[in-house]
């Protein structure tokens, strides 16, 4: 059973009621064990994403909110209604030095709150309501120095990783061998990954042999409703059982998430002793690793039958679109759009994530605006300030205004990689910028 | 604001429902063919036997006003004549699901458990979670139900033991004294339902018969269908047989006039003379085993075949694009991931017109892949 630490409320849409939250989510913070920093940042968020809520919200509808303390990380939740709803500054591009901006007292507010957050994520959940997510991380040290297990021996059997020192390790391990690319965060700072399992934010099976010391390590977290990200197959085992591991791993991860509610598994990072004829690969994703451009295969799984799909293509995608589905055999249905006529907004807003260490950053639309190239531009740029050479874009097919953002993508230098098949709402499209740094 | 789905109990909402494909006819279109063999859920490509197709065409399209025997009066009668029993050790249901809902329905309550095969027909699973019931799973052994890791998860909570036999998708089977000693040392700590969906297509004299198993075990169940062997799947008929005690316990949750009532005549017609019809079908499917076996065999692709009319079969490459690939040559199959058999499929054994469908379309996908 989990052990967060929960609290729901609804609110009156009145900023007086901001600062009383904000407390609640401190204490909630002091009580999931978070440090000084994390309560501070997970306090501001909160108390300034409230104080901009109260004031968007229509007709007084009151503001539900959810504050989550995990062992991970601390999350905040508001739902709400607003229309006309426009957070620019909430882009991390955004500054409040820039002049480039008139800031209002409550953008300003906004900037701070998605300063103090590590990421958030919109949800438009139909007509004029939306959900608000942030998150802030808890800190965790860095990985100490890790030994191969030696001796390791046959029979090599699957077991569900549970066992947190024995989670530690395989991680420690798997970023102690394998190049970063292929890692998740979450191994760099092994504590964390032990967590976000307890948390049930990730899920592993490890591979132990006869004496039951670690010899393989695959984990998988979701990445949408529909899809599970995995990482690995890591292996530590000799060279001469190294396929038999990587097997068994990959059956068991497949056995596991077979009946539960994913429809695809995919990767980015998968490492090359994953045993090729159990995945597709749709496409590859470019990167220059000290200086020379390697290649990363996207691989793919359904886990039950596809029987076809409906997906909006604009125009510029469809040649694209016609040809990945011909090649993959999917049987898609795919409905036309437009370049939008009129945009809903003056200011847009993207989804923005980033890792220096992996080299790349991922890009998603939240709300479309007048300066969507333009938007796309400033984050290209301030990836490439922070010395980031690949740099991602998700376009979700099942979202016509989305699919209609073609356009604008081809403007602002992106190319389309890859068709994640059911990757989204329906499947997804990889935009790479095409200049790698 | 709270969302319809924080509304309802954990086990549902984190309970992924069934999507069942479409209808052929939107899956021509979508794959780009004019025919597709079904070849994904072990239908019997003969169709019912003689007797039944007569009385469906028989049926007068007036009765449909009328609803139908609540608790399929003469089904019942008939059934308790094939066996020997009383009508009333008997339960019709709207296929063989809707009896596996009712049996957990009445024998489980919360914080109880089921206790099955990880390998096995997936609903005893589904409607155990659905239900907020503990689904226990025994991993198979040699691709067969294990008796003793079965014995070895059943706990003071285990109100039901599912036992497909045969095993749905495996083909494997307990004998005669295989399940006698299991169910001797289960000492009727459980419920035991034997599902026996496909026991018309053996004939080997050392497969238990259900029906006399129970005679001697007044804790089995068994269940059985006729949408396997006899061509009747699309009107949902399955049925369990017990002692008069357990019966009469399952009825009380069970929903009456569930059944249609063509799908009873049909069904009760079946019964009358389906000799032909088996001895018929059983040479289809050992025809259509062998042509298989020996494709697979010549392609050098493992292959798990035992009783049922189905065979399983490891790819090369993932099933679910094996299955894409196959479908655009007009061949449906069934993927096995589902069943956690990633990268295996399973194929109806069929005519002969069907199976040489497969044979061209298998190596040629695979060549292309």
């Amino acid at each position: 059973m989990s052990d967060d630490v929960c609290v729901s409320l609804e609110i009156p849409a009145e900023t007086a009621f901001a600062c009383p939250v904000a407390g609640l989510a401190d204490v909630l913070a002091g009580r999931a064990g978070f440090d000084q920093r994390e309560r501070y940042r997970f306090q501001l968020t909160v108390e300034e994403f409230c104080l901009y809520l109260a004031g968007l919200a229509a007709d007084n509808r009151p503001l539900t909110v959810g504050l989550t303390g995990k062992r991970h990380q601390l999350r905040a939740s508001f739902v709400f209604q607003a229309a006309n709803l426009s957070l620019g500054a909430l882009n991390i591009t955004s500054r409040a030095t820039t002049g480039t901006r008139n800031d209002t007292d409550e953008e300003m507010g906004l900037l701070l709150a998605g300063k103090a957050a590590d990421r958030f994520h919109l949800q438009h959940k139909g007509a004029d309501r939306f959900r608000l997510e942030a998150e802030v991380d808890r800190a965790y040290p860095e990985a100490a120095p890790v030994r191969l297990p030696e001796g390791l021996r046959p029979p090599y059997t699957i077991r569900p990783g549970r066992d947190s020192a024995q989670l530690t390790q395989a991680a420690a391990l798997a970023s102690a061998v394998y190049p970063p690319w292929q890692c998740p965060s979450s191994f760099r700072t092994p504590g964390k990954f032990p967590d976000m399992v307890v948390d049930g934010q990730a899920t592993c099976v490890l591979a132990c042999d006869a004496k039951g010391q670690t010899a393989g390590l695959l984990a998988w977290s979701p990445c949408s409703e529909q899809g599970l990200y995995f990482s690995g197959p890591f292996v530590f085992a000799p060279p001469e059982a190294a396929a038999n591991v990587a097997r068994l791993l990959v059956d068991g991860f497949l056995e596991t998430v077979a009946r539960e509610s994913y429809s695809i598994v995919l990767s980015f990072r998968a490492t090359s002793d994953l045993p090729e004829a159990s995945f597709e690969t749709l496409g590859a994703l470019q990167s220059f690793v000290d200086g020379r451009l390697e290649s990363h295969p996207v691989v793919f799984r359904q886990l039950r039958e596809d029987n076809g799909l409906a997906v909006w293509c604009a125009p510029q995608l469809e040649n694209f679109l016609r040809q990945t589905y011909d090649r993959l055999a999917l049987p898609r249905d795919i409905l036309p759009v437009g370049a939008p006529a009129g945009r809903p907004r003056r200011d847009s807003l993207l989804g923005a994530t980033y890792d220096r260490v992996r080299n790349f950053a991922e890009l998603e639309p939240f709300l479309d605006g007048e300066d969507m190239t333009a938007n796309l531009a400033a984050h290209v740029a301030a990836f490439r300030r922070q010395g980031i050479g690949t740099i991602l874009y998700y376009m979700d097919l099942a979202v016509p205004w989305e699919a209609a953002l073609a356009g604008d993508l081809l403007q602002a230098g992106f190319a389309p990689m890859a068709v994640l098949p059911q990757g989204g709402q329906a499947d997804k499209v990889v935009w790479q910028h095409e200049q790698l740094a | 604001m709270s969302s319809l789905l924080d509304r309802v109990p954990d086990y549902v909402r984190t309970f992924e429902r069934y999507v069942p494909s479409r209808p052929d006819p939107v899956l021509m279109r979508q794959f780009g063919v004019t025919h597709l063999f079904r070849l994904n859920n072990n239908e019997n490509a003969l169709g019912p036997p003689p007797l039944a197709q007569e009385a469906i065409a028989a049926f007068r399209p007036e009765r449909g006003a009328i609803y139908p025997s609540g608790d399929a009066y003469d089904l019942r009668q008939a059934l308790a004549i094939r066996f020997g029993k009383s009508p009333d050790q008997f339960l019709v249901g709207n296929g063989s699901c809707e009896v596996i809902s009712s049996v957990i329905r009445a024998f489980c309550g919360p914080g109880d458990a089921i206790v099955t095969a990880d390998k096995t027909f997936a609903v005893y699973e589904w409607v155990a979670k659905f239900s907020g019931i503990e689904a226990r799973l025994v991993p198979l052994v040699n691709q067969a139900l294990s008796p003793e890791a079965m014995l070895a998860a059943v706990t003071a909570r285990t109100r039901i033991v599912f036992v497909c036999n045969p095993n749905n998708p495996t083909g494997s089977w307990w004998n005669r004294a295989r399940l006698e000693r299991f169910l001797t040392a289960l000492d009727g700590r459980s419920l035991v339902v034997l599902d026996e969906a496909y026991c018309e297509f053996l004939d080997d004299p050392d497969y238990p018969d259900g029906m006399e198993v129970m005679e001697r075990h007044d804790n089995v169940l068994v269940f059985r269908t006729f949408s396997k062997m006899y061509g009747l799947a699309g009107f949902r008929i399955g049925y369990l047989c017990g002692s008069l005690e357990a019966v009469d316990i399952v009825r009380r949750t069970h929903i009456t006039y569930s059944v249609n009532s063509l799908g009873q005549i049909a069904a009760t017609a079946a019964l009358t003379d389906d000799a032909g019809h088996i001895a018929a079908t059983r040479r289809m499917v050992n025809n259509a085993k062998c042509a298989l076996r020996d494709l697979f065999a010549a392609m050098g692709l493992e292959y798990i075949s035992g009783a049922g009319n189905f065979i399983m079969v490891r790819t090369p490459l993932s099933d679910t694009l094996l299955y894409r690939k196959l479908m655009r040559e007009g061949v449906m199959v069934r993927t096995m991931t589902g069943f956690r058999y990633p990268n295996w499929i399973r194929v109806s054994l069929a005519q002969e017109q069907a199976m040489e469908a497969l044979a061209k379309a298998l190596p040629k996908v695979l060549e292309c892949a």
